[in-house]
């Protein structure tokens, strides 16, 4: 004798679920193009140049939150290398753009590979260790920034970097891209990406089948360190000045993005293009909110109510009252079948 | 499959690794050192200054003691909604002392509460519901303040009071000691603040015991946001105005302090008293580093050592998570 | 026996958890292309062999021979290096990777399986309709039990285990679950089928080994089996029951289930309960009866049917109301969502029962300390330990501490307990049994679980035996034998009722 009653089947292929971050995106861009010129506004061209400029730094910021979380975990101090990446490559890459993102890079790298080991060898709560990374990040940000933002004083370089190419993208926005794409081919379909979406989607399960959980976690902060710190070198680069405390912005930006983008808490799930779909989309609704001349305020209220509703969207109250009607119906369904019968 | 033969429960010994109590030794001989070495920490002046600073950030931290050992970790809008209530302060004071207190200390308890409630209801997380309101609040003061500091009305009732010494010592001060004794006394002897231990210890269990779940989590956050009432009112008297910008790393210190007085992160441990400790150590670091001419970044920096250093000793000698 | 070497052969091995023995001088045999089944009530030992087979444990004597060569499994990995692989409840499957994602999990670079290897194995199960690259996650239950089964095919396993594989399974995925279990024997792998469904090994099984409190009672072929003669053999002499004999409790029933689901474990499930009556749900993992009771307590979000205690509706899916209407739950697992660990003993002694110590919502010490020593009292543990942790107290005192919890509190109208001696010694299950008595006598009502048949016997004015989700059927206690117990749990009834359980 069986169960007695069978859950709803609905097998669904993966990516599937990069859709719906697809779908903002393009909404997002449609809305982009369409309200300024309809207003009789700036051109459209442009502003999507402009979104794409800051999608480079900001993208990475949450593409490096995004891959914690994919393994489970999350990184608090994005935000800390963000900054400090910045004002390292700004400090050292005067001369050299490239040495100065190189330190930038690989020195966050091993910041955040110490907070991996942590992590990992010590059983610490990632929130509670990123907490005090992201302060002594941010710390370490303001002693070399001496608390005040930092020229970068290669306006060539920065010329090179944010010329335009083919209208909508430059040299800065298209090192981003090509990073995503890399990222995406990595988790998707390597060893090494798919050992850290078991990681995150089941870790007790990864362990037992021999996945090396810790090294996973260790390479993954690590990781998540540099890529914000390039992010922090990109935007410093960008706009030619290192910020010694960009505020809390970066992370919620970071957070929106990665839960639009399908990455979910509990880990496991959500992709690199997700993460792109979100993030991007972010910085068009950013844009067209500069483009309609809006105040700060007005951006700040609509990324905090979109990230309200977002969590809450994401929280299991929600999926466990589904489940509980389809159920409902089921059973129902089946009780009068029986009944008839 | 239980099998009636279960191993044997091993006793739950604490693991303390002596290392961990030389290490303790060591860190306090340094600041014992370092103090003793710094111009001028040992003198009255500066032990007042010390305990000034302290007892803003320590109100706070009790706030956010309540809601670490409810298992719920942090608040990262605190300093936020400490400069609205600063605000929101100083504009009602044109109806009276009174009706200023308390509707800031209303609206606090509520605007914090109610992400507690989310948090508590929806299994939220906390972290970004937190800083989620944090840019909402912050969003919709600048709009109606329309970006300007406040300042009190002509006909504000006088509130120099708050900001005045009392025996030579801040009145900030005698309200710390005040939030801290009545934080302790709440969370070990009231049946909230147990229900607060227990919930933050074992949320399964607490919700297989009845335990209020939702109304305990709004609780515990709404404690902090009378604190940070509390700490906006005294802030607020003592700037004689009040904009966004003027809590800098509040919020941080804050939960920095609860961290160093050794409340687990995970729930269910940790004291008022011990956060009080924390805000007057990490007081005590900052004030030496400052009179060693250490600027501000520098001291976030150590601040957040002294935190990574305290997190990780305390839970390899706890054993894990 | 043929005369072909065995491929795995297990020779005197013994368990102990300290005094407790767990397996004592176990032996037997599995040829290349059996199903072999282990068969025992709950705790004669059959999973501590598993464990030991699949290096989960290490044994305190005997050998293991595969294929003839002496192994010594020393962990998981190891284990499954040998060839051995161990299907079992906690799925290890990772749900947010695809189907081909989990098969080559952990398996070292360069030796993965190819896709149409993958593919084969698949098929072979019946899981022609299942795709490489579909969400593991999304798919029911049963397939994914299979997933399970073709990954230990594609790392060749020679042994494989299967531990109660079939007990939140369909009926339809049941049969592919045979199928797929014969379909491996004829490649010539070995099964091991533990499973307390009589029904089931009857129909799948070669031969069938039968454990008794640690002990091999003997390994026979299945055709020379039938259903009574298994029950005799597990049940071998139970102890004389001293049941206290208890007046018929008569009288209105205080609490009404109807229709109680939760799907898809458990469907319809009706019952009446007197006050101070006990009422135990005898049956084993999957029947059923851990839903009904978490059902009851207000903590499963997918519920749905009818609580009505004295009459009133009892709203389902929330803790706060039933215990407001007076429900009282007790959990299985009581490191998970029982106790607080961390916590003293007088702390969770009085957790549920703070607001009745305070005034005005500060705790009055003098009650609190009068409560605790009364509850110390009752269950025996010395009151200089009540500012011990609990985490630190033995399995026994823990439970009592966890039973404990619900006593003598004014306004309980229905204590839910499950598995309420759990992990406890014989000694002190007698004590919590007599905890729960004087709770009943009291006039509370109460509903308890388990999976030991003598504690469902011992305790329980009536019984209702529970099989796959459903009542089986429903006894006066003294008027029903363990044997008949038995094979309702084990085999469940040949026409399942929607039952209904009456009142005294």
């Amino acid at each position: 004798m069986g169960a007695t009653l069978s859950a709803p089947v609905r097998t669904r292929r993966p990516g599937s679920g990069d859709r719906w971050p697809l779908i903002f995106l393009a909404v997002m861009l449609l809305l982009l193009l369409a309200v300024p010129t309809l207003l009789g506004g700036t051109a459209p061209v442009f502003s999507v140049f402009n979104a794409a400029q800051s999608f480079a730094g900001l993208g990475l910021v949450a593409l490096a939150l995004g891959l914690t979380m994919i393994i489970g975990e999350f990184d608090l101090s994005v935000v800390g290398t963000y900054a400090l990446g910045g004002m390292l490559a700004v400090k050292f890459g005067a001369e050299n753009p490239f040495l100065g993102a190189l330190i930038a890079v690989v020195g966050c790298a091993l910041f955040g590979a110490i907070q991996g080991l942590a992590i990992a060898k010590l059983r610490v709560n990632s929130m509670a260790v990123t907490l005090a990374g992201y302060l002594v990040a941010l710390g370490a940000a303001g002693t070399i920034g001496d608390n005040k933002s930092q020229p970068f004083p290669n306006f060539e370089f920065t010329g090179t970097f944010n010329a335009p190419i083919a209208g909508v993208l430059s040299l800065r926005s298209l090192i981003t891209l090509v990073i995503f794409v890399i990222a995406g081919l990595l988790l998707l379909r390597t060893r090494a990406g798919r050992d850290m979406r078991a990681a995150g989607g089941g870790r007790r399960a990864a362990r037992t089948a021999g996945v090396r959980v810790d090294l996973i976690v260790v390479v993954t902060f690590a990781a998540s360190a540099g890529l914000s710190a390039l992010g922090g070198t990109i935007q410093s680069y960008g706009v030619a000045t290192a910020t010694s405390n960009p505020g809390l912005f970066p992370l919620i930006f970071a957070v929106t993005a990665c839960l639009l983008g399908g990455v979910a808490l509990t880990g496991g799930q959500g992709t690199p293009v997700g993460i792109f779909a979100g993030a991007l989309g972010l910085c068009f609704l950013s844009q067209l909110f500069t483009d309609l001349a809006s105040p700060q305020f007005m951006v700040s209220l609509v990324t905090g109510a979109l990230l309200v509703a977002v969590t809450l969207a994401a929280t299991p109250a929600l999926a466990q009252w589904r489940q509980r009607l389809i159920y409902q119906k089921d059973s129902t369904d089946s009780q009068t079948a029986r009944r008839d019968s | 499959m239980s099998s009636v033969a279960e191993p044997p429960v091993l006793p739950a010994t604490r693991r303390s690794i002596p290392w961990l109590r030389i290490f303790v030794v060591v860190f306090l001989v340094i600041l014992l050192i370092g103090s003793i070495t710094t111009d001028g920490f040992y003198s009255v002046a500066n032990a007042r200054a010390i305990l000034n600073s302290a007892a803003i950030v320590g109100i706070l931290a009790v706030g956010a003691t309540a809601i670490v050992v409810a298992g719920q970790l942090f608040s990262l809008s605190l300093g936020v909604t400490v400069a609205v209530c600063a605000m929101l302060f100083l504009s009602l004071l044109g109806y009276g002392m009174v009706p200023a207190i308390l509707g800031t200390l209303l609206f606090g308890f509520l605007i914090v509460g109610v992400q507690g409630y989310a948090v508590g209801r929806f299994g939220a997380n906390p972290i970004i519901i937190t800083i989620a309101a944090g840019a909402l609040l912050e969003g919709a003061v600048t709009w109606v303040s329309g970006g300007v500091s406040v300042y009190p009305s002509a006909e504000a009732s006088s509130y120099a009071w708050l900001a005045a010494p009392l025996f030579g010592i801040p009145f900030p001060v005698f309200v710390f000691i005040a939030v801290v004794i009545l934080g302790e006394l709440c969370l070990r002897g009231t049946v909230f603040g147990r229900q607060l231990y227990l919930m933050g210890g074992n949320p399964k269990a607490a919700r297989a015991a009845a335990l209020p779940i939702s109304r305990l989590s709004f609780g515990a956050f709404a404690v902090a946001g009378i604190a940070a009432g509390i700490a906006g009112i005294l802030l607020g008297a003592f700037n004689q105005s009040g904009t966004l910008t003027t809590t800098g790393t509040l919020t941080y210190d804050a939960i920095a302090a609860v961290l160093v007085g050794g409340s687990a992160v995970t729930g269910g441990r940790g004291s008022v008293l011990r956060s009080a400790g924390g805000a007057v150590l990490i007081a005590a670091i900052a004030d030496m580093l400052l009179l060693r001419g250490f600027s501000p970044p520098i001291q976030m920096l150590v601040l957040g050592l002294v935190v990574a250093c305290v997190v990780l000793l305390n839970q390899a000698n706890r054993g894990g998570k | 026996m043929s005369q072909t070497q065995a491929r795995l052969e297990v020779r005197a091995v013994s368990k102990s958890y300290g005094a407790a023995r767990a397996l004592g001088g176990v032996s037997l045999d599995v040829a290349p292309g059996e199903i072999h089944a282990l068969l025992g009530h709950n705790g004669a030992g059959k999973s501590t062999l598993v464990k030991i087979v699949c290096g989960l444990v290490a044994p305190d004597s005997g050998e293991i021979f595969i294929d003839g060569e002496s192994v010594d499994p020393r962990n998981p990995r190891h284990a499954q290096n040998l060839g051995i692989a161990l299907v079992d409840q906690e799925l290890s499957l990772v749900p947010t990777l695809t189907v081909r994602e989990n098969l080559i999990m952990g398996v070292p670079k360069g030796h993965e399986a190819a896709n149409d290897q993958l593919r084969g194995i698949l098929d072979s199960l019946g899981l022609e309709r299942v795709g490489l690259s579909d969400v593991v996650g999304h798919l029911p239950l049963g397939e994914q039990q299979l997933i399970e089964i073709s990954r230990a095919l594609s790392r060749n396993a020679k042994i494989l285990i299967l531990d109660e594989p079939t007990a939140t399974l369909s009926d339809h995925e049941i049969e592919r679950v045979f199928s797929a279990v014969r379909h491996m024997a004829a490649d010539g792998r070995s099964i091991i089928y533990v499973s307390h469904r009589l029904g089931e090994i009857l129909e799948l099984c070669q031969r069938a080994t039968i454990f008794r409190d640690g002990m091999c009672v003997g390994t026979r072929d299945v055709a020379d089996l039938n259903r009574d003669s298994i029950v005799e053999m597990m049940l071998g002499h139970l102890p004389e029951v001293t049941k206290r004999s208890r007046g018929q409790m008569s009288g209105e029933a205080v609490v009404e289930i109807r229709g109680l689901t939760v799907p898809p474990r458990l469907a319809n499930f009706d019952l009446d309960i007197a006050p101070g009556q006990i009422v135990g749900l005898a049956g084993q993992v999957g029947c059923g009866a851990s839903d009904v009771l978490r059902a009851v307590g207000g903590l499963v979000p997918t519920a749905f049917g009818s609580v009505k205690i004295e009459g009133n509706d009892v709203r389902l899916r929330d803790p706060l109301r039933a215990a407001r209407a007076g429900v009282f739950y007790t959990t299985s697992d009581r490191k998970a969502d029982g106790l607080f660990l961390e916590q003293t003993t007088s702390h969770n002694l009085v957790a549920t029962r703070l607001p009745r110590l305070s005034v005005l919502g500060v705790i009055r010490r003098v009650r609190e300390r009068a409560s605790v020593k009364r509850l110390l009292e009752l269950t025996g543990i010395s009151p200089e330990r009540q500012r011990t942790l609990v985490g630190a107290f033995s399995g026994g005192n823990q439970q009592k501490v966890l039973v404990a919890r619900s006593l003598e509190q004014r306004g309980a109208r229905l204590l839910v307990l499950d598995e309420p001696t759990r992990g406890v010694d014989v000694g002190g299950r007698s004590d919590i049994h007599d905890l729960i008595r004087t709770a009943a006598a009291e006039g509370v009502s109460v509903l308890f679980s388990s999976t030991e048949l003598d504690e469902v016997l011992e305790l329980a004015d009536t019984v209702i035996t529970m099989f796959g989700g459903r009542v089986v059927a429903s006894y006066e206690s003294d008027g029903v034998s363990p044997a008949q117990i038995l094979t309702d749990m084990t085999h469940g009834a040949d026409h399942a009722l929607d039952g209904r359980g009456a009142a005294a």
